[in-house]
This record gives structure tokens, sequence and C-alpha cells, in this order.
């Protein structure tokens, strides 16, 4: 650079200087990342090829009755797709009830879902838009456990900042579908495991819910959450999340998420 | 009520015995042995009330379901069974086997025999293809559709693709449709002429052999954004035809019936198609050899093919709504004057469903109405999940009509009350 500067007549150095001192310096780009490359990273995060299970989930409500939800999940990649089934066990009156989704990567393709209810003995095709339905009586949507796309909402990085110890990337997320049931998000992403440790979700009225992730390790190299709670403010309604069971990069069989598997009524 | 609350005691504290912390799953416990079983099950009891003079007692009973399960990795056991104490309809009382099967699953196909419920179609609550395994119609159609169906003795085997199933269904006895009979106040007839005089024989069912058989072959798609469906069955026809001879004495029509079932071949076609909200559904059959019944006493039932026809939509607006309206029809091929049916029936049904309280309470309306007779039979329930494995439900029956196939049951109108643990 110094070189470059004493070839030029003073005033083109002057011009060369100011020109310069609008470009940011080599590296700068690397350590701010925007916020749709936080989410992409969080959305990318490595988990295997395929991975299994036992999910309880405690709902909590003001009165500190509670009741459990305790489902067996698999899931597997297919290329950038991914199919997971998940079979209820607990309440016992929907017990080996069986979800199956096939979720595409392409935001413009419908997901493909179907349920096997055990009463009737009868798998039948549900309609892949019902994200913003809460999960079991959880305060959990299906959205919010994992199924929404990145490009469904816009992303800003607000701040960088510390909760529970965690250096995290502080992100608001606005969706780009006016009627979604959200209005924003913010979210805190630990800068380490690329996983949400903290998120509010606000509708119209303001805050609705307080997502937190109480536990969290790194098992096969891979970031597993084992414990996170959703406040639902506003219902004074919590439903704590437990996961057991984990295991990453087993040879679940491609098999599994057929829809004549969950039609047999046990999936095993 | 007296019965009610007897069910009651009766049945709560039997499941707490059979099943303590209400737990059943062996591989919690320390006997390793017991690891492949399972048991699970329900106890439930009902009590209604007419609400048509004399308001009495129409309903009323208390049921014990045990399901057990066996797996043993190669070989899956299933085995289910009903205790079940009826104070309306005595014959209901008693034990009942439900299912009993076994099954193997290769990757690439399954096979199970033995005593199975199979359940065909794409419907709602209406039967167009659905009609492998027989219904059971001894409380007309107040029953929960998973009690109305009974169970066959099969085999089943399926070819399994990654987007295709082929199903071959074997069924080597036949099994009848069961219509109310005797004192069950569900059996409702047609008023008679004061001159006619029934006889009615024993109706002859198709004996057990492999001519008798009845088979089914299906063949179902799964595909990104379609579900498609075609099937053949070649069967029986679940009711009698009621066959007759008259012959006349002192101004008396004297009518003998001859019941018999007859066999009957039935192509069916299903589809399913989600878009945005919304799940399409179609499902259509075409019956040959059926035989309808007349609208005079001394004119045989009349042959002729049937096709029956549905389409549906579900709606989940969200919010835990959730509406599915359905449009279904009868049309008989060669119509004959002579039919009591008319050549072109079609009926709409209705159910919206709402969940409240974080999915504890569920309030639902089931209706149907059809378009011929002006007739309609509504079902309003509330289901209140008081613990996870306790729930109360409060609902009605509501027929109005004449005197077709849901007026004749006005006067069993009846609300009602249920209790249903489960384990």
């Amino acid at each position: 650079m110094q070189q470059i500067i004493q070839k030029l007549p003073s005033v083109q150095a002057f011009l060369f200087l100011l020109l310069m001192s609008f470009i940011p310096p080599p590296g700068h780009a690397d350590t701010t990342p925007t916020g749709l490359a936080i989410m992409t990273r969080v959305d990318d995060r490595p988990d295997g090829e395929d991975r299994k299970s036992l999910m309880t989930m405690t709902l909590i409500n003001k009165n500190g009755r509670k009741r459990i939800r305790e489902v067996r999940n698999f899931s597997k990649d297919f290329g950038k797709d991914k199919k997971s089934v998940m079979v209820f066990l607990k309440p016992a009156d929907v017990k080996e009830t069986a979800f199956l989704s096939w979720e595409y990567d392409d935001p413009s393709r419908e997901d493909d879902k179907w349920l096997y209810m055990p009463a009737l003995k009868k798998v039948r095709r549900i309609s892949g838009s019902s994200k913003n339905e809460y999960f079991m009586g959880s305060d959990f949507t299906y959205d919010d456990m994992g199924d929404r796309n990145v490009e469904e909402d816009t992303h800003t990085l607000l701040a960088e900042e510390s909760v529970d110890g965690h250096d995290c990337w502080k992100v608001e997320s606005i969706p780009v579908d006016p009627e979604d049931m959200y209005t924003r998000k913010i979210l805190w992403i630990n800068k380490d495991a690329d996983m949400i440790v903290k998120a509010e979700y606000y509708d119209k009225d303001g805050l609705l819910k307080i997502y937190r992730a109480l536990d969290f390790i790194q098992q096969d190299g891979f970031w597993t959450l084992l414990k996170s709670e959703m406040d639902d403010v506003v219902r004074q309604h919590k439903t704590v999340m437990e996961m057991a069971k984990t295991e990453y990069d087993t040879g679940v069989k491609d098999s599994l998420f057929r829809v004549s598997t969950i039609q047999r009524g046990n999936i095993r | 009520m007296r019965h009610f609350v007897f069910a009651l005691l009766i049945v709560l504290p039997s499941v707490d015995a059979v099943m303590p912390g209400h737990q059943a799953r062996a591989e919690e416990s320390d006997q390793l042995w017991l690891a492949p079983f399972s048991l699970t099950g329900w106890a439930e009891t009902i009590q209604s009330l007419r609400t048509h003079s004399p308001n009495d007692v129409l309903t009323s009973r208390a049921r014990l379901r045990l399901e057990m399960t066996a797996d043993f990795n190669m070989l899956y056991a299933f085995v289910s069974g009903d205790a079940e104490k009826n104070w309306q309809i005595e014959d209901e009382s008693g034990l009942d086997l439900q299912e009993a099967w076994l099954e193997h699953a290769a990757d690439r196909w399954d096979l199970r025999i033995g005593r199975q419920i199979i359940i065909w179609g794409k419907a709602d609550g209406v039967q167009i293809t659905d009609i492998i395994s027989p219904p059971d119609y001894s409380e007309s159609i107040t029953r929960d559709l998973d009690e109305i169906r009974m169970p066959v003795n099969a085999v089943k085997f399926r070819l399994l693709g990654d987007a295709i199933t082929t199903e071959f269904i074997w069924i080597p006895v036949f099994e009848a449709a069961v219509q109310p009979t005797g004192d069950n106040p569900w059996a409702v007839s047609s008023e008679r002429a004061e001159n006619e005089q029934v006889a009615m024989a024993e109706t002859i069912e198709p004996s057990t052999s492999l001519e008798n058989s009845e088979v089914a072959v299906k063949v179902a798609a799964w595909l990104s954004g379609l579900d498609l469906a075609a099937s053949l069955f070649y069967t029986w026809d679940d009711n009698p035809t009621y066959h007759r001879s008259t012959y006349s004495t002192d101004d008396v029509l004297h009518i003998d019936y001859s019941p018999k079932h007859h066999r009957l071949i039935v192509i069916g076609l299903e589809c399913s198609r989600p878009w945005s909200d919304f799940v399409f559904r179609a499902e259509a059959a075409y019956y040959v050899g059926k035989y309808h019944e007349t609208d005079s006493p001394t004119i045989d039932p009349l042959k002729k093919d049937l096709f029956k026809w549905l389409g549906g939509v579900d709606w989940t607006p969200g919010n835990n709504w959730s509406v599915t309206a359905q449009l279904t029809g009868d049309v008989i091929v060669n119509y004959d004057a002579a039919l009591a049916d008319e050549e072109m029936e079609s009926m709409v049904t209705l159910n919206i469903s709402k969940e409240l309280f974080n999915q504890t309470l569920t309030v639902s309306g089931m209706l149907y109405f059809d378009l011929n007779e002006g007739e309609s039979y509504f079902r309003p329930k509330a289901d209140y999940a008081m613990t996870d494995a306790l729930h109360l439900l409060f609902g009605a029956d509501i027929f109005c009509g004449d005197e077709g196939n849901f007026g004749k049951y006005e006067n069993n109108s009846q609300v009602w009350i249920k209790i249903k643990y489960s384990f």
C-alpha cells in the first residue's frame, strides 16, 4: 500500500486514501456475518445423516397441573430434503399414532404429511401448511420445532450479547408472510454451537412466548439439545421438552419413512 | 344413572388393579422376559337419555378393552378383546375377542394373518370402498366409527415399494353385517299393512369353502402431493337380500321372506391431494351385482349395478379449527321404477371441530343431511381431558325426518354422557 501511495502525486494520493477509507479492511465481513448467514448456519448445523431420539414434553398450566407427552422421533436426510416419523407413546389414548412428513428444502414445494390414527386404523393425508398449529397441546408449534425454512423470514443481526453465559448473536427474524402468527422473533444464537439458546416470539399485541435452551451438549461431534422450555407468557402455560436416547448415523432404514410403514400401526 | 355410577365404580378400580401406576410397559420392570409384551386399553361407560317421550334410558353400557402386543422382532402379535356389560341390549353383554393376528414385516413385503380389522378409503363416516370389515349397527350409527367395524378372519399380504403398495387380501370365512333385532331399541321396522302376514326364513349365508372366499387387491401410490389407489374386491354383500314369495288367502297377503347373501364385485378408486390449508379427497366404487329393495311387497328385489361416489375437503384454517365437508351420492344403473330407492340419492356431511384450553377440550359437531329426503342426523360432542388418561364426554344424537334412513330413529334421539379411561 505504501509503495503505491509514494508513486502517486499528493492530490491523487489523497483521493486514493479517501476512496480506500470506504472499503472495509480485509476480514471484517467474516467476523460479522449477516442475520441470514447466521440463521442459515443454524439451519445447516451438522446433525448426521439420520437421527433418532425420545422426546418427552411436560405441559404445565398456570395451576401447576402437568400433562405428559412422549414421542419417539426418527429422521433422515435425503439430499437436501428430510423425512421424519414421530410415533406417539403418551398419553395412552393416542398411543401408536404416527406422523410421517417429507420436508422439502425448496420453500415453494409443499411438504407431504400423513397421519396414522390407530383408533381408525387408517392413514390420512393432512395439509402441509399446518405449521402454525400447536403440537399436541404444547406451547411449541410445528414451526417452532424446526420445520421452518430460513427463507420464510428476513433476518437482521442486531447485536452481540451474552445470554446465560453463552456468547451469542442477537438476530431479529420477521416473517415474509404478513399473515404469519408471529410478527417478529428475537433470537439469541450461541456462536460456538450455532444453536438458538433463547428466543422471544411476538405477535401484534406484544411478547407472546419465551424459549430457552436449558441444556445442550456435544455428542458424537454434533451439538445436541437435551432440554428446553417454551413459556407462553400470555396463557401462563409452559412446556418443558426433554430429549433422551439421541443417536446419530445409526443407519435408519429408508423404509421407515414410507406411508406403508406407518399404515402398519406398529413402528419397529 | 344408577347403572352409570355402578359402572364407574366397577371399571375404574378394576383398571387400577390391572395397571397399577398406569404403567403397563414391561420393559421398565426388572423382568426382562416380559420386555416384548405390552398391555394397553381403555375402560368406558356411557349413559343416555331419550330426548323424546318417555325420556327413558336408551344407551347404558360399560366396556373394558384390553390390547396386548408382543414384539419378537421377526414376528409381531396383537390381541384385543372386550368385556362389556350392556343394560339395554343384553346380547351385547359378555366377552368378545376383537383382533388376534400375527405379522411378519420384511423390507419389501409384510404378511398379517388372523382376525383383523381392515379399513379402506378416504371417506369420513361414509362407506364407499370401505367394505372389507363389515359394520355392526347394533346401535345404528351412534357408536364411534372405530366401534362399528367388525374384524374379519383374513390373510393380508403387501408388496411394499417406496411409493407404491400392492395389497392382497384373502377372507376365507364370511362375516355378515350386524343389524339391530328383537328388543333392541334401534330395531325400528317400517309399518306394514294390516292385511299382510310375514314369515321370515333363516338367512342363507355362504358356507366356508375355497370358492366362497372373498378376495381383494388394491394398488396404492403415495406420491408427492397426491395419493392414488385402485382396488378390486370380489366379495359377498354384507347385508342379505330379502327375496320373497307371496300368496293371498281371504284378503290376507302372505309374504314369505328368504334372506340370502349375494356375490358382489366392487371396483374402487380413491385419491387425495393437499393444497395450502386444504386436503381434497375423492372416492368412487362401482358395485356389480347389487340387489335393491323394491317398494312393493310382491316384487322381488332387483339386481342393478350401483355407483357410489364421494368428494370431500378437509380445511385446517389454524387456531385449532378443523372443518370437513363431504358430498356423497348413489346412482343405480339401469334404474327400474319399481325400486324403493331413488335413481340418484345424495347426502352432505359436515364436521366442525375446535380444540380449546391447550387442547384439553374438543368441541365438535358432525352433521349428515340427506338431500333427497331432507332428513338429518346431528352429533354434537364435547370431549374434556380431565387428566391425560381420563376423559369426560358429553354429546347428543339428534335424528330429524320421517321414515327415511335417519327419520326412522327420530324417537331415539338422545343426550349422553361418557367417561373414558385410557391406559
